[in-house]
Order: C-alpha cells, then structure tokens, then sequence
C-alpha cells in the first residue's frame, strides 16, 4: 500500500497535494527540513485532538511519548541528513490521553518546485501498531513464564528433533544428568550419555515416533547419590500441519516416593502384624457402631471368626444388659463429644458367640477418617486373673474364717508392736472390741501386777525381733477373773529380714497350771503310795508262797481228820502225815517272816549287815516271779565283802524293785537268753557295790528320764520305783545308777559305804 | 469202786501234791501226780471215769492255757482248777471253758473233795453215753441203705404210702423193710426209733 500511494502521489502531480493527503485514512505528516511540521492531515488530528496550529513546528512533538521524544529527533536527524529511508516505532498519545504504539516511516519526499517557493517536504505515514506490539508483549511475557516453569520444574524436562538433537533442556536436566555444557542444544544422547543409557533413551524415542502418542517409561538410571528410579513421559511435538517433528519428555525421579511408599510398607507391616499376633482382641469399629476389622485374637476370645463380624454391630460381642447402656453413650459421645467412661483400662462384662459372659479389660482410641471416625479397642480377656482374684479373696476369706473359728485367741501387731487386730475368740474372752484392743489397748485385759513384765518383754521383743513368749493373767469376761495365760508371737519377714507383723496366739493354762500346782502337791503322797501298791503287786505271789505250804498243811491234816473218824488211821500214815504238816508249818512261817521284814513300816533301823544275805533273801522273794518267767539267775557274789551299815528292809526294797525291774524288762526278749545277773563287789573307793544285769531291751532313748517321777515304760507303771529307790540308796549315802549292758540290756548298780568308814 | 476212777494232780509243789494224793485216798480215790502239764500230757489216756485237779500258776504254762490246750486236742477231761489267790474274772474265764470248779488255796476238804466226785460222775455219764451212741451208731450201720433211708424218712415222720411214692416201690415193700429197720436198731416203738436215731446222728453233726 505504501508503494502505491506513492505511485499515486507521482502521478497526480499536478492534483492538489493536500487534498489527496486529508482524505487518506491514515494518519499523514508533512515535514519540513527543519523538522517542523508544515500540517498534518484529518486523521491526525483526529488522533491527536490536537489543531494544525497546535501542531505546527515543533508542536507536534507534544503528541510524542516523552521517553520516546531523543531516540525520534535523533533517527529522524540522521535520516535527513542521509536521505535514507526511515522507520521506528514510537508511542503517541491519542486525544483521551492514552499512548498507543506506532509505526512510523518515511512515505513519500516531494522535492522543491522550480519557481523556489517550496522547500523539501517530507510525507511521513503514522501507522497504528499498539495490537501487534501488545500481542507481541504478551507472548514474550508467556514464554517467560513458561522457560521460567521449566526452568524451576524439580522434573527432568527436554525437547528433542526427530533425529534426536535436543531443542531444549531444562536446568534440572543438566543437574541430574551431570552436564556442565551451557549449550546442550543441537547435541543427541550418544554425545551426553554413556552408550547403554543412550541407547535405551533412544529406544523409547523410536517407540514414541512410531506409536505418534505419549508413552510412560520406568527407567533406572546411576546418580551421583547412587541408583534412581524415574517415570519418563515422552511424547510426539506435531507442528502446525501435524507432523510430528519433536519429542518432548517429562521425567519425574520417583526414588524418594518409592523409599517413603517402602517404609509405610513397613510400619504398616509391622503394625498389621502386631496388631495380628497380639493375644488381645483388636477390633474397630465406625461411626455407624459396625465392625470395620478385627484381628485374629478375636477368634480366641470371642469364639467369631473375624471376617464373619465386618459389618455387624459391636453389640454382638456385648451381654443384652450392656447394649442399650453402649448404644446410648455412644451416640452422645458423638454428638457432644463427652466421654462418660474411662477409654483405658475399662473393665466391662463382654459375650462370647457360645453365649459365656466374661470379664474383659478394655482400652480403645479414636481416628478420623476422610471425615468419618474411627475407633480402635484393644480387648483382653481378663476372666482367668479375675478367677486367680477370685481365688485369692476366697483363700483370704477362708484363711480369715479359719482365724475367726480356730479355737486359740489369735491376734497380730504391727512391725511397730501396736497391735492390729484380735480374732473373734479372743474379743470374746477378754469382753473387749476390735477397737479398744488396738494399739496398747489390749494392757486392759491384762491383770494389773502383770503388765508392767508384760509390757516389758513385749517391747524387748518387738526391738529385738526374738519370738515373744510370756505368762500373764488375762481377764476372762465370762466369769469376770484372771486367768493365767500364755501368750506367744513370731515375726512375719520379708525377703531381706525386715519385719511385716507379728502374729501371735493366747492360751488359758489355768487349768492346766492349777493341775500342775495340784500334781506337786500329790507327789510326795503318791510317793508313799507307789511304795503300798508295789507291795500290792507283790501280793500274789507272797500268797502264793504261803498258799502253798498251807494247803499241804490242811490236806494232810484233812486227811487224817477223815482217816480217824473211819478208825483206819494207822500210827505210821499219822507220823509221815504230822512231819509234813510241820515242815509245810516252818516254811509257811520263813515265808511269812520274810515278808514282816519286808512289810513292816518300821523307822529307818540301820543294822551292820552283809549284802550277800540280803541278796539272797531277795532272790528267794522274787524265786516264783523267776520261774514263772522263765528267767535264769546268776550270782557273782564276792565273799569277802565288808558289811555295810544299812536299813535291811529297805536295801531288800532297792533290790527287789531292780529285780523285777529286769525280769520286766527281759518279757520281750526269748527265752533262753533271759539272764539276770547279780553282782557285789567292792569298788575303788572301798564302797559295797551291788550291780543287777539284765539282757532285756535296754535303756534306749529314755535312760535320762528313767529317774523323773512318773516315768515309766511299763502299762501299768507308777514310774515310782526308781526315784524311791534312789532316795533310799542315797539317804544311805549311796549312789544308784544305770547304764547299759553289753551286748544289750541294762545294768542297774548301786553303791553302800562300807560299815567301818562311817562312825556308828 | 477203787479201780473205777482216777484222779489226776498237776501241781508244781511236792507236799501239795503228796498232800492231796493222801486227801483223795481216804475216800478211796486213787490219784496219779504229775509236777506239770507236760508230764501228764506224756501219759497215755484212761480209759476209766477221770479228772483233773490242776494248778492254775503252773510252771511255763498257765493252769488257763493248758485247758485251751487240752481242748484243742480234744481231749475231754473235766478239770478242777487250784489257785493261790484266785481272782473273779480268772474264775470266770475257767468255768466258762468248762471247769467244773475254781478252788481258792487253802480250801475247805469236803470242797475238793465234792469237786471231784462231781467231776468224775460227769466224765462217767459222757463216757457212757458215748458208748451208747457208739452202739446205737453201730446198729444204725448194720442196716441196709434202703433201711436207713426207709428210716430216716420214718423218723422224719413220713407215711409209709408217702415214703413208697418218694422211692418209687410198693407200700408193702416199705412195712418189710421198716418192721426189718427197727427190728436191728432193737426199737421197741416209733417213738423209741425216733430217739435212737436222733441220737446215733447228734454226735456226727458235731464231728463233721
């Protein structure tokens, strides 16, 4: 258009010059050399708003941006003085103020005429090009945007010809493929890559341009930090006419996401599995109150299979009672958010599927979901620690009834000696309460002489730790007296000795002290009698012996009575039957002498005497007790003895009582080996020994008491006849003592002083 | 009347033996003394009406235990039991074994003596009723086996119709061999048979 205008400007030369300029539609100036204006046509000044006097000389820079003024005068100068053509853009401000984009250039010079009344002028076409350059802003603007999108994307991005020359690579790209060079453009993979790496980049390059769609690669590639795992997007580049000219990719390095999605993997893992193994019951339930999940215990301990209760309400698992009260504060607890119940550690009743109650102990937690909640309860069956609860109260209850019926007063105290409780029958003894007995309380049951040695030892004791043992007299309410008592207690310790509490027993021994005074007092009595009733075992065989000659006596004297009345006695029967009724008369008569002697309660009478005899007169006492008994006698009597000055009765007493002693002891041994040994002889200190040796069963364990009175090893001993014995020797001035026999039995020996040693 | 009986002494002392052996003579027993139960049980039995004048203390053996002895090898021999001090129960325990009597030492002669002849008459009566049932028992084997089962049910109080019916022969038969019957057991009656029979049997009873 500009080449025409000018051929018409040429042309209509001879037209009015200005008529033609005013009517054309774009905006024209007519410059002078000087660079002032000489007018400017319509369109201008419509632009403008300016007038052509406004606008006339230099006024028309006005119209000018004022950044834009020098770079115009100066182009504009130079222009002139070269005659080159002209041409720039510059911004104009239009009648509303505003500025708009235009190019300007040189159309048309019309040079002086001859008559030289016209200089040079110059035409200078105004184009309006504020579109173009705002659309050619906006799209630098965008490309800016988009490199610097590229440019900061944490992906790997790229653009390559068909032929594999990269077009364009972003700054991660070099960073993750190690690439120093500024310029990468123009280079293919074999240049930039190892060859297996190229080689595979250009692989999926091909699968691209034959397929003409994008397609997403897993590749591996080595870093500098080691082995990274990308997704690389390719896809074709089609210009305009849809040919596909490029590739382009995208890469997003999924290393680190692989690494976080492994180790979820894990905890979660670890979680399932914990959650799996655990012995309690793992169950969540929604917010709808159904069963979302429940772990393997649950199968244990509720007897469902965990899959058959997804879905069904928790209330399965509840007794009827429980379910209206859950229900009810679940739903408040979602709607006000209060919780009416501890969520750790509760313990409530749960039901397995068989329809068994049992205790369970549960703690639960709560998660929102997506909006929704979630809760988790761990459950544990708790039914077996509740029976060993159970068990423990039951065995404390019994061992409490136990203390509460054992017929003993029993009471406790603590480490400190405040006592802190008294059984049932101890409260009842002493008509005291729990409560007064507590502390020192329980001195009021105590006899008032008595609690001051009491207390004593009581402290002693609970100081020292030593068992605790004293005799007191304790109220007895019943018949309001004092009673003596013996009260023990041990200390309860702990593993390293510490005391926990003293337990400790009262017993009445009153009676038993009463009996004890009574027996003391009877000893010496019985004493006397022990001595009467071994005469009495002794009777019968006294009678016995005296029986005897007795009956012969009055046999034959019978007899000869009877003869005589039939007048056929003859002198001769008369004579032998009259000589043994005097010989059966004498030993009647011996017999009955030596049992006066025996019997006789005659004072001590100490008469010089020979043992031998004694012992001889004894052995023919006791002569039936040893045949009947079958035990064989043996004497080793010494018979040069000094005499000893000595109570004949009582010494045949001593040795009597040895005697049968020995036969006694020798019933449980066989016959043939019962011997009784009688021994006299003189001892070191010129003393008259007397030993009897038996082969009975021997002293065994009992030898210390055989002296106590009242023991005794025989059924129907007294267990007297020792102790007498002894008393008897020793107010001799004698000894009596026993000792074992060899190779078994006992020998029972005793000691007189001899008669001339002690003055008589 | 001398030689009709014997009295046995079993004493541990000589002039009680002697003694008593002179008391039992004046009434014109004859006695035999032993010093103890063995001694005695050495001597072959009599066969004449005797007894035993035993001392309860006895050397070895009690006077008690050599009765429970005596019983045991079945010899019967009543026994006077002598004690020098003779207390309740052990007379209880002896005269409950069958002794005839329990004499405390010294006693009174007549006792003894009474004692004795108590005792003898009864070892006579047991030895002649023994010889009865021997007889008896004799006579009773000296029948038929279809005798003694003829009379055992007559004795059993059978009608002789009864008796043919159970044995499967003539009533007839039956009156043979039951007047046969009575006629070797010399039963004078029925009611004499019935006696003898139960008689000859008692005693087997007891054996068996």
């Amino acid at each position: 258009m500009t080449a025409d205008t000018q051929s018409a400007i040429r042309t209509s030369e001879p037209l009015d010059l200005q008529m033609l300029i005013e009517t054309i539609p774009a905006m024209v100036v007519c410059a002078l050399p000087d660079g002032s204006v000489e007018f400017t046509n319509r369109a201008w000044q419509e632009y403008t708003g300016g007038s052509l006097q406004q606008l006339r000389g230099s006024g028309w820079q006005t119209a000018i941006h004022p950044d834009d003024v020098s770079g115009f005068a100066e182009e504009w100068n130079a222009s002139l003085t070269s005659g080159k053509p002209f041409a720039t853009e510059m911004r104009m401000r239009r009648a509303d103020g505003q500025y708009h984009w235009f190019l300007i250039r040189k159309a048309l010079v019309i040079p002086p005429d001859q008559g030289g009344n016209s200089s040079l002028r110059t035409l200078i076409a105004c184009e309006d090009i504020n579109d173009r350059k705002q659309a050619e802003a906006k799209q630098r603007q965008s490309e800016i945007q988009l490199q610097a999108f590229f440019e900061n994307s944490p992906n790997v991005i790229f653009l390559k010809d068909r032929e594999g020359r990269y077009l364009y690579a972003n700054r991660e790209f070099k960073r993750v493929r190690r690439i120093t060079e500024e310029h990468i453009n123009g280079k293919t993979d074999d240049e930039l890559f190892p060859v297996e790496q190229a080689a595979t980049f250009q692989a999926s390059d091909r699968q691209v341009l034959e397929a003409g769609l994008p397609v997403e690669f897993e590749q591996v590639t080595i870093q500098k930090d080691g082995q990274h795992t990308s997704i690389a997007q390719k896809f074709p580049l089609f210009n305009a006419d849809g040919e596909i000219y490029g590739i382009g990719g995208i890469v997003t390095d999924i290393t680190e996401r692989k690494r976080e999605e492994a180790a979820r993997r894990y905890i979660e893992e670890s979680h399932r599995l914990i959650v799996e193994t655990a012995s309690d019951a793992v169950i969540s339930m929604d917010d709808t109150g159904a069963i979302r999940f429940a772990n393997p215990a649950t199968m244990r301990i509720f007897g469902y299979d965990p899959t058959e209760l997804i879905g069904k309400p928790l209330t399965v698992l509840m007794p009827e009672f429980m379910r209206k009260m859950h229900e009810t504060g679940f739903r408040r607890y979602l709607a006000t958010g209060q919780r009416h119940i501890s969520w750790q550690g509760t313990e409530l009743t749960a039901l397995r599927k068989n329809g068994e109650e049992f205790p369970v102990e549960i703690s639960f937690g709560e998660l929102t979901r997506d909006g929704h909640k979630v809760f988790t309860g761990f459950i544990r069956d708790i039914s077996t620690r509740k029976h060993a609860e159970e068990k423990l109260r039951a065995s404390e209850r019994t061992l409490r009834e136990l203390t509460e019926t054992i017929p003993q007063m029993l009471w406790s105290a603590e480490p400190d000696g405040a006592v802190d409780y008294c059984n049932q029958r101890a409260l009842d003894y002493t008509g005291l309460s729990a409560e007064q007995v507590r502390g020192a309380g329980w001195t009021k049951a105590v006899h008032r002489d008595d609690i001051e040695s009491m207390s004593r030892v009581w402290t002693a004791a609970v100081s020292s730790g030593e068992p605790f043992q004293q005799e007191f007299r304790c109220f007895r309410a019943a018949d309001r007296a004092y009673r003596w008592c013996i009260s023990r207690a041990l200390p309860l310790r702990d593993q390293s000795g510490r005391i926990l509490k003293w337990f400790g027993t009262v017993v009445d021994l009153h009676d038993w002290k009463e009996a004890q005074q009574a027996l003391r007092m009877t000893q010496a009595e019985l004493a006397r009698v022990s001595r009467l009733t071994t005469m009495g075992e002794l009777a019968a065989s006294i009678a016995h012996e005296v029986n005897q000659p007795l009956t012969a006596v009055t046999n034959n004297g019978s007899a000869c009575l009877r003869l005589l009345a039939n007048r056929s006695l003859e002198p001769e029967v008369l004579r032998r039957a009259l000589e043994e009724i005097v010989a059966d008369g004498t030993r009647a008569s011996a017999v009955i002498a030596r049992i006066r002697g025996f019997i006789k309660k005659a004072p001590t009478e100490k008469t010089e005497l020979d043992v031998n005899e004694v012992i001889q007169e004894v052995l023919a006492l006791a002569s039936h007790e040893l045949h009947k008994n079958q035990v064989l006698i043996e004497c080793q009597l010494t018979r040069t003895l000094p005499l000893v000055r000595a109570d004949r009765v009582q010494v045949q007493q001593v040795l009597l009582n040895l005697i049968m002693n020995g036969i006694e002891a020798m019933m449980g041994v066989i016959v043939d080996s019962r011997a009784l040994c009688l021994e006299s002889r003189i001892d070191q200190s010129g003393n008259v020994l007397v030993a009897v040796r038996d082969s009975g069963t021997g002293l065994g364990a009992e030898a210390d008491r055989l002296f106590t009175p009242f023991f005794t090893t025989k059924a129907n001993g007294m267990g007297m006849g020792l102790p007498i014995s002894r008393s008897l020797i020793e107010s001799h001035g004698g000894r009596l003592w026993a000792t074992a026999n060899s190779p078994h039995g006992a020998v029972f020996s005793f000691t007189l002083p001899a008669a001339g040693e002690s003055p008589s | 009347m001398t030689a009709a009986s014997l009295v046995f002494v079993i004493d541990d002392d000589p002039s009680v033996r002697s003694s008593l052996k002179f008391l039992l003579s004046t009434v014109g027993l004859q006695a035999e003394t032993f010093e103890s139960a063995d001694s005695f049980l050495r001597r072959k039995p009599a066969d004449i009406p005797s007894c035993l004048v035993l001392d309860v203390r006895l050397p070895g053996l009690s006077g008690l235990d050599f009765q429970r002895e005596l019983a045991t090898r079945n010899i019967c021999i009543p026994i006077v039991f002598l004690t020098g001090h003779g207390d309740i129960p052990m007379s209880v325990r002896a005269m409950k074994a069958g002794a005839v009597e329990f004499l405390t030492k010294p006693f009174r002669d007549q006792d003894l003596l009474d004692a004795v002849r108590v005792a003898l008459d009864r070892d006579r009566a047991k030895r002649k009723q023994d010889k009865e049932v021997a007889d008896l028992r004799q006579r009773f084997d000296s029948l038929t086996s279809r005798e003694q089962e003829v009379a055992s049910m007559v004795v059993a109080g059978m009608l002789n119709k009864q008796i043919a019916a159970e044995l499967g022969t003539a009533e007839s038969t039956v009156k043979v061999q039951r007047s046969r019957a009575m006629e070797k057991m010399h039963a004078a009656s029925l009611a004499e048979l019935i006696k003898m029979i139960e008689k000859a049997k008692a005693p087997l009873k007891e054996a068996s």
